[in-house]
């Protein structure tokens, strides 16, 4: 089945250039670095697999 | 033993937390604070483990805390420790209150109010937002037109919470701060060089080594203790006098960027807190 995008999220792939991205130890929250474009990647979901771009920032983040 | 990890996003900085206290036999059970959904009411939460709270979100961590202590959990830090530290004024108070060294400061809610007393003590000071981080839309005024465009900017924007101006003394620095690490006591500090007069890592600034001097370590900890966390990294700002002063106490402490060059174990030394804790 083709990997469907949705909103901007990649299933088990990246957003932002496609390239696959598979495992099964990932948690949601957790930050990934794509392997094909470099660029900071969110798990947002599990089953499946989906990837958002990781926001820099948020309003009230930080230390 | 177990411990519960509060988290918004896995960053270096849980992973390595999380690996330290497996390492020590530590049950460590990970949870995204985007999905903690929890009923107001005392309710143990889970089975009541303490509670490492890793929320990048203060208003996520702060809300978190008080929920998960009145169900009966430990959390690290507390909520109270939370919500002083995420809050500059609330944290200045806090210092004031022992009367720890630090700039002058003054809160104000009137945009014309504010831009006479900035005039009343001269030029340049500081504005900063009450809840913000990482040297976010902190300003330098160094003019009363300054201070004037950035308060009628303060003023104008945003809601009820956003009109509060927190101003303070602007410290010439000789081009870096320091932040000492405090659980229970100091364990290690670094200097944060910058040309920038923000020296937040996160703006750039290079961390680099620093050895503690008893006269810092004993000054942090006051600072530590005068808002009751457990785990704080405490800001010092040093004058080009040799003065030291207490900046801001950050309560979710980040150390990604500085690990490599500071070599504190910091991991390891927040590890063998919580055990400290357990125990």
């Amino acid at each position: 089945m083709q990997p469907q995008k949705l909103d901007s999220v990649g299933v088990n792939e990246c957003p932002t250039c496609a390239a696959p991205i598979t495992g099964d130890r990932f948690q949601v929250g957790e930050v990934v670095t794509c392997g094909g474009c470099s660029a900071e990647l969110e798990v947002v979901g599990l089953a499946p697999l989906r990837f958002a771009e990781a926001p820099e920032v948020e309003e009230d983040w930080g230390e | 033993m177990k411990v519960n990890l509060v988290y918004t996003r896995l960053r270096t900085e849980e992973r390595m937390i999380a690996d330290a206290l497996r390492a020590r036999g530590v049950t460590v059970e990970t949870h995204s604070d985007a999905g903690m959904v929890l009923p107001l009411d005392r309710e143990r939460w889970g089975d009541g483990a303490p509670v490492l709270m890793r929320s990048m979100s203060f208003t996520r961590s702060r809300y978190l805390a008080s929920i998960l202590e009145v169900k009966g959990s430990r959390v690290l830090n507390s909520a109270h420790a939370i919500a002083t530290c995420g809050d500059k004024a609330l944290t200045t108070l806090a210092l004031a209150a022992k009367d720890v060294p630090m700039p002058w400061s003054f809160l104000g809610f009137e945009e014309q109010a504010v831009v006479d007393e900035v005039d009343r003590r001269g030029y340049p000071s500081v504005t900063k937002p009450v809840l913000g981080s990482w040297g976010r839309m902190v300003a330098r005024m160094d003019s009363k037109s300054a201070a004037e465009g950035l308060m009628s900017m303060r003023f104008e924007m945003g809601g009820a919470q956003d009109h509060v101006a927190l101003v303070q003394q602007y410290i010439d620095k000789p081009g870096y701060d320091l932040r000492v690490y405090v659980m229970g006591k100091a364990v290690g500090g670094i200097r944060r060089r910058s040309e920038h007069w923000i020296t937040n890592t996160a703006r750039g600034a290079m961390p680099e080594r620093y050895d503690v001097p008893p006269s810092h370590a004993k000054l942090a900890e006051l600072a530590a203790q005068a808002v009751g966390g457990d785990i704080l990294a405490v800001d010092l700002l040093e004058t080009r006098d040799g003065q030291v002063m207490v900046n801001e106490i950050n309560h979710c402490v980040e150390f990604a960027r500085s690990i490599e060059v500071t070599q504190i174990p910091l991991p390891e030394l927040m590890a063998d807190y919580v055990l400290g804790v357990l125990r």
